[in-house]
């Protein structure tokens, strides 16, 4: 029996020391730290990473195109005199692919600046005088003269610039982040400014 | 003796005389030319005997030549045949040094600029020996090669030639499927044609929908807002340089992963992991010299043939006309083989239907190899893998559908009457009123009423029409609408279409069978043609439907409980009448009438 038992514990502590063999074999592997060579070449592996990042970088800033005032995609100043009446159709700007529109919403006179291309696919609404709205020749759909959806398949209502509105009194107006038309409240315009590299779209068929 | 410190050639005539002398010189340049194969071992292979010297000199040209160093010496006698491979990888190449050759020669006539662009598509086409017939190469190569890339992935899955060790070999081959769609898309917009730009207008505006920094993307790849003169510029650059860079390097990768693998054999003949490549028994061999290269040489003449023959007799590379931005063609669609991201896109959001889920669809292709890790490629024991690619194929089928104009884009009944009536030549189509010859688009004023009621005598009806338009003031609305596009009226008086003009006359009636067919949506819709001339060759025709407004509702006409239309009254109670109008120029010298 003794004998036995003590067989098992040497075959135990036997196994036991092969395990710790193993494992500090591992470790020698797993646990080195690198030298200060090694080291030195991550280093300076990583600064090849930087470079190369820094030159996509540089190369996709060199590549992105630049507006100009008065260019598409740059900032329009508009004569106020260009604008149409309170009501009227609106007033198409071709160069900056833009509609002032002078809608009356709830009896306030107000102004916003329409991009011309249907939120559908990309085709140029007309102003149809007849049955004063916007006409997409393409796929039918239909805007108010404030830009807002009335038919057809188009996704949203039309998108509008940013403009900036100073009054004769000294005071200014900028459309809202929502892109609503800016009430004028019954002050004289003095200036207006559209940006055409900012492009706001409405939430939905409003 | 010679003077120099070797025997010159004049010392081996001294010595051989001419004639061997000659031979041997031959012999020796052939040799050095083949990298290993003298005149004798050409005409050997050639005849179809085995070498005659050890070693064998056939195997040479692959060791020390640079031609064939990326080929292999012999491949196993499993794969030469048509199956396994349907030689579409081998096609694949073909395609990709054809597409390059024809590009090349293109790039003599090209420049990528708005401005002549078009015009050296036209120079081409009239006045380049070769011109049209190189276009068309390059064009139907274009798409058989996208075609034939897509054909060699679904090979390569079908017969589970993807598992272990080619996981990577098809990984670079999803990157090659890749760039193929990238190149045929910048290319499609090359010839600045109506089509080439609202094809990619459409398919660029996918990069639009990128999250986040969708504008960004968008302004660095047209470099604009809208696609002008910097994007065609950028998408030549892309075209002739940046991609076909990336292409070859890949191919490269590719071929070179496929070599060392070796070939894929038909499931049954290779287990998977095992390495055929290196261990082709030797009653397996078959030599690349010269059985392989005269194989390779005859799929080469047979494919350059098709593709000549094809483009001599059948096929035209399509010219539309010069690409306009203000006007976009009706049923524009992008180019087929990105018409399942178009139809993708008709489910809803443009994010995730534009840019995630394809990204996830070619993510998911490109670990397909190592989310398979299946042993067997028995088709029995790939049940789910199999299913997965057949339900994959059957939804870029249907979004595929999807994609096309007829599907999903609702379009006014009176625009698609319009253009039915007016469009450009497109798809060797064109508007019917086009093709009338010109000295039967007679001037005057015309109306479909004359074919609306035939029991009634055609001068009586058109009088009726006039009554009417004059009575109910919708003369002064259409008067004031022909105004309004610039037409110098101040009245308009219908007359019956004169009887001279058949032809003029058959497209009245086809207006008229239009307009009957939209009856709902067209209520009590009549159709008018107006043609006027002011300069000498030139005629105007304006085109107008007019219709009495119906309640809609999403676009969609709203039916009371007799299944009619509801029309729509103003505060007065008076029916709302809408008119639609449309108008072209017809020049007397237009190629139209041909």
């Amino acid at each position: 029996m003794a004998s036995a038992s003590a067989a098992k514990t040497q075959a135990a502590t036997a196994q036991g020391e092969q395990a710790a063999a193993k494992a500090a074999a591992a470790s020698d592997v797993s646990v080195a730290l690198p030298s200060r060579r090694e080291f030195l070449y991550y280093i300076w592996g990583a600064s090849f990473a930087l470079i190369a990042g820094e030159i996509t970088a540089g190369v996709l800033w060199y590549a992105f195109p630049r507006f100009a005032e008065g260019e598409f995609g740059g900032t329009f100043t508009i004569d106020p005199t260009e604008l149409p009446e309170p009501g009227a159709a609106p007033v198409s700007k071709p160069e900056g692919r833009f509609w002032l529109s002078r809608p009356v919403i709830d009896g306030q006179d107000s102004f916003v600046a329409l991009y011309a291309v249907c939120t559908h696919l990309g085709c140029l609404p007309k102003w149809v005088d007849v049955n004063n709205r916007f006409e997409c020749p393409c796929h039918g759909s239909k805007f108010q003269g404030n830009g807002t959806y009335i038919e057809g398949p188009a996704p949203r209502s039309m998108d509008r610039f940013r403009a900036t509105l100073i009054f004769t009194d000294g005071t200014t107006a900028v459309t809202n982040a929502a892109g609503d038309p800016i009430p004028l409240e019954g002050r004289t315009i003095a200036s207006i400014q559209v940006d055409t590299g900012s492009r706001i779209q409405r939430a939905g068929k409003v | 003796m010679s003077v120099l410190p070797f025997p010159s050639f004049l010392d081996d005539v001294k010595e051989k005389g001419l004639k061997k002398a000659v031979f041997e010189g031959v012999d020796e340049v052939v040799e050095r030319l083949t990298a290993g194969l003298n005149i004798q071992d050409v005409r050997e292979a050639l005849r179809g005997e085995s070498p005659s010297r050890r070693p064998n000199p056939r195997l040479t040209p692959h060791a020390d030549g640079f031609w064939l160093h990326m080929r292999p010496s012999y491949f196993n006698t499993e794969m030469v045949g048509i199956y396994p491979t349907f030689r579409l990888g081998w096609l694949s190449t073909y395609f990709v040094f054809f597409e390059t050759i024809t590009g090349i020669i293109l790039m003599f006539w090209y420049t990528p600029s708005p401005e002549i662009a078009y015009g050296n598509m036209l120079a081409m086409l009239h006045n380049v020996p070769f011109g049209q017939f190189v276009r068309d190469l390059h064009r139907l190569g274009a798409e058989a090669m996208v075609l034939i890339v897509f054909l060699h992935m679904l090979r390569t899955f079908y017969t589970g030639s993807y598992k272990k060790p080619r996981q990577f070999t098809w990984f670079t081959g999803v990157i090659l499927l890749i760039l193929t769609g990238f190149l045929s898309f910048t290319g499609y917009l090359l010839p600045w044609d109506q089509l080439a730009l609202w094809a990619v207008t459409i398919g660029a505006s996918m990069a639009e929908a990128t999250p986040l920094i969708g504008e960004q993307v968008n302004l660095i790849v047209r470099g604009g807002p809208e696609m002008g003169a910097n994007g065609l510029l950028r998408f030549y650059m892309a075209h002739v340089l940046m991609l076909p860079a990336l292409l070859f390097v890949f191919t490269g990768v590719h071929y070179y992963k496929v070599i060392i693998h070796g070939h894929s054999l038909p499931p049954q003949s290779e287990n998977i992991g095992e390495d055929t490549a290196k261990r082709v028994p030797l009653d397996k061999r078959v030599y690349f010299i010269p059985d392989i290269l005269t194989s390779e040489v005859m799929w080469f003449a047979v494919t350059t043939f098709v593709m000549i023959a094809l483009c001599v007799w059948f096929y035209h590379a399509p010219l539309e006309s010069h690409a306009d931005p203000q006007v976009t063609p009706l049923g524009t669609t992008a180019p087929w083989y990105f018409l399942w991201i178009q139809g993708a896109l008709k489910l809803g959001d443009k994010t995730f239907w534009g840019v995630i889920f394809p990204g996830i669809l070619l993510g998911f292709l490109m670990v397909v190899p190592y989310i398979d890790v299946g042993p067997s490629r028995r088709f029995a024991d790939r049940r789910i893998a199999l299913s997965v690619s057949f339900l994959m194929l059957t939804a870029t089928v249907v979004t595929s559908y999807m994609g096309l104009p007829e599907f999903g884009v609702a379009t006014a009944p009176d625009q698609e009457i319009l253009n039915e009536l007016t469009f450009e030549p497109a798809h060797n189509h064109m508007g019917l009123l086009r093709p009338v010859p010109f000295e039967q688009l007679a001037v005057g004023a015309y109306t479909t009423r004359q074919f609306a009621a035939e029991e009634v005598d055609a001068r009586a009806a058109v009088e009726a029409f006039n009554v009417e338009l004059e009575e109910t003031g919708q003369l002064a609305t259409l008067v004031q609408n022909l105004q309004s596009s610039h037409l110098n009226i101040q009245t308009v008086n219908f007359t019956p279409v004169p009887a001279d003009a058949a032809e003029l006359r058959h497209v009245m009636e086809e207006f008229e069978a239009f307009i009957a067919s939209e009856n709902i949506e067209l209520l009590d819709g009549w159709g008018a043609v107006i043609i006027t001339q002011n300069q000498q060759d030139v005629k105007r025709i304006d085109v107008i439907v007019n219709w009495q407004d119906i309640v809609l509702e999403n676009g969609r006409p709203v039916l009371d409980e007799n299944g009619q239309p509801i029309p729509v009254v103003d505060e007065n109670g008076n029916a709302v009448r809408r008119l639609s109008t449309k108008h072209i120029f017809i020049n007397q010298n237009s190629a139209y009438f041909d």
